[in-house]
């Protein structure tokens, strides 16, 4: 086969424009007769507000003050509609939008939002995944805080421990972690020479901000244009409506081109993080170390709102017994609603936090049967023709045993081995 | 408002200045070079990198006013006419660009470096560009496209 791509060093076709400064992200963008947003956030996790903008109005420079009362339908969000454009009774956690502030420069934006008066009646929040899947619990939405709960049951788990010579039983936690994209969410809205509400914004999803700032903005598809500008960096991190229908609303409503930077705090504040997970482990092997059985309860904190938590649940789920055969499964992974940052997209969608807990039960698995961690893999990992713990039989090629046996050599395992 | 002189890319500008604004703000604002971006508002991501008299800073930390009677070089001033700099062809060549958010400030701490010590080694080079965070991790390639450009 004959490649013209694959293998070859190709020059990017934006480098030239990156190298010489000209690429402009949405922020490089100043339009005539611009105004420039702002947004208030939420200072505690979970309240019922009520918001006074009449003094924040008054102040020389102020355009307008957008609130729920605005937006024709208060709701987005990549799968569930959970989010509103701004809060209307309840915030959700720190950081959830209220208010979007218009003026004629950012000075007075900053001014108008120490002027609105926010009134908090604080309820009790709940900030951990496992209090949260309790009866009892304080609800982020509706009556329950699970969004979703996916199984894998294959063969006996029962039968399989029975067999096993050695159970490993622990517990695994991570954190959350934020993409630190180093450009801040920036976007210009404005009404093109056809008409249409256009935002220029840095996104991972242009299709699905016009479906959801349409949406919104109850206006039809055509009416509405996004642009991806330059992007610095996303990681996940922009699959998520930032500022995109703040924008558009106030565009539309103002008919002026606007524009909004984030500062690197409110960036931290605005977007969704990684799941932390919770990951409960009991794995067994026989006398060899072939492993016998599984079983895992993975919980994903989602935060306050669902983001891509089905999908990062279920890819947590699925890969729950990593690149090894396992004859007896059960696997649990539930996503659940905290008052925590909402978290979701992010470089491996749930496939990067369970390796943790599989990973370090191989070795432990290894230690306790006198194995050295390399063989205890190469028994049990996936080759052409096995079957994975959701009944997937792998038909195309696995080059996993050379790969890590390459590995093993470049690495002089053996010799580093005996080091410690 | 205060009234500053200074020499950005070579060209002589006089202007007025409010007290509170920063440099990056005079750049971008002022002047209109964009190449010169904001990433953290606070000395730490270094993308706001500019050379000030031959001096890498954090164009955040300084107020505009400090930069009267300066020459100031931003990534708008680095190719010639019709030609780019050395190092922003290396990073060209050696795939150091992904989102290119600090690829202006890596590059102008790169030559910083490169006009002070012609022939840095790779510590001396990694050294060089610590004030500057990539988050597409492309260290590697940035290291590269600074050695590939030392001896042109």
């Amino acid at each position: 086969m004959r490649l013209d791509v694959v293998g070859k060093n190709i020059l990017r076709v934006d480098a030239l424009s990156k190298v010489t400064g000209k690429a402009l992200y949405p922020e490089d963008i100043y339009m005539e007769n611009m105004l420039y947003g702002k947004t208030l956030r939420s200072k505690v996790p979970h309240a019922y507000i009520r918001v006074d903008t009449s003094k924040a109005e008054r102040i020389d420079g102020v355009i307008k003050i957008f609130t729920h009362k605005d937006v024709p339908k208060n709701e987005y969000g990549v799968v569930l509609k959970d989010h509103e454009v701004f809060c209307s009774q309840k915030v959700r956690r720190i950081g959830d939008p209220i208010a979007f502030v218009v003026a004629k420069d950012l000075k007075t934006c900053h001014l108008a939002l120490e002027n609105i008066r926010v009134e908090y009646e604080e309820i009790e929040g709940v900030f951990d995944p496992i209090e949260a899947m309790k009866d009892d619990a304080p609800k982020v939405h509706g009556d329950s805080n699970i969004i979703y709960h996916f199984k894998i049951r294959k063969g006996d788990i029962k039968e399989g421990f029975k067999n096993s010579h050695v159970i490993v039983e622990n517990t695994y936690k991570t954190h959350m972690v934020d993409h630190a994209f180093l450009q801040p969410e920036s976007g210009v809205s404005f009404i093109d020479e056809e008409g249409r509400i256009t935002v220029i914004v840095a996104t991972q999803y242009p299709h699905y901000d016009r479906e959801e700032i349409a949406s919104a903005l109850n206006m039809p598809e055509e009416s509405v244009r996004v642009i991806n500008a330059n992007v610095g960096g996303a990681f996940g991190g922009r699959e998520d409506i930032s500022l995109q229908i703040h924008l558009a609303l106030a565009t539309k409503e103002l008919n002026r081109p606007v524009k909004t930077v984030y500062s690197r705090e409110e960036s931290f504040i605005a977007h969704a993080k990684r799941h932390p997970m919770i990951m409960k482990y009991k794995t067994g092997a026989d006398r060899d170390g072939k492993l016998l059985a599984l079983e895992a309860e993975i919980i994903g904190d989602s935060g306050a709102y669902a983001s891509w938590a089905m999908n990062v649940l279920r890819k947590s789920g699925v890969h729950a017994s990593g690149p090894y055969e396992i004859p007896n499964v059960k696997v649990d992974s539930i996503a659940v609603y905290t008052n925590n940052p909402f978290t979701g997209a992010m470089r491996g969608f749930g496939a990067t936090q369970v390796p943790i807990a599989y990973e370090q039960q191989m070795d432990i698995l290894a230690e306790k049967l006198g194995l050295d961690p390399i063989s205890i893999r190469l028994k049990n990992m996936f080759r052409k023709g096995s079957v994975t713990a959701t009944g997937q039989v792998l038909t195309e090629s696995v080059p996993l045993q050379e790969c890590l046996e390459r590995v093993v050599e470049r690495m002089d395992f053996p010799r580093r081995e005996e080091a410690y | 408002m205060v009234k500053i002189d200074l020499l950005v890319n070579g060209k002589k500008h006089s202007l007025e200045v409010e007290e509170d604004m920063r440099l990056i703000d005079l750049l971008r604002e002022k002047l209109g070079l964009t190449g010169v971006k904001e990433g953290c508002s606070e000395g730490e991501c270094g993308a706001c990198t500019v050379i000030m008299d031959g001096e890498v800073v954090n164009s955040c930390l300084v107020m505009a006013f400090q930069a009267h009677e300066s020459n100031i070089i931003t990534i708008e001033g680095l190719d010639g006419e019709g030609s780019l700099h050395p190092l922003q062809q290396a990073f060209i060549d050696a795939g150091a660009v992904q989102c290119g958010y600090c690829t202006p400030g890596m590059i102008l701490s790169a030559k910083a470096l490169l006009d002070k010590n012609p022939n840095p080694t790779e510590e001396e080079i990694r050294e060089g560009i610590s004030g500057n965070l990539c988050r597409c991790t492309g260290y590697n390639k940035i290291v590269e496209a600074i050695n590939r450009a030392k001896g042109v």
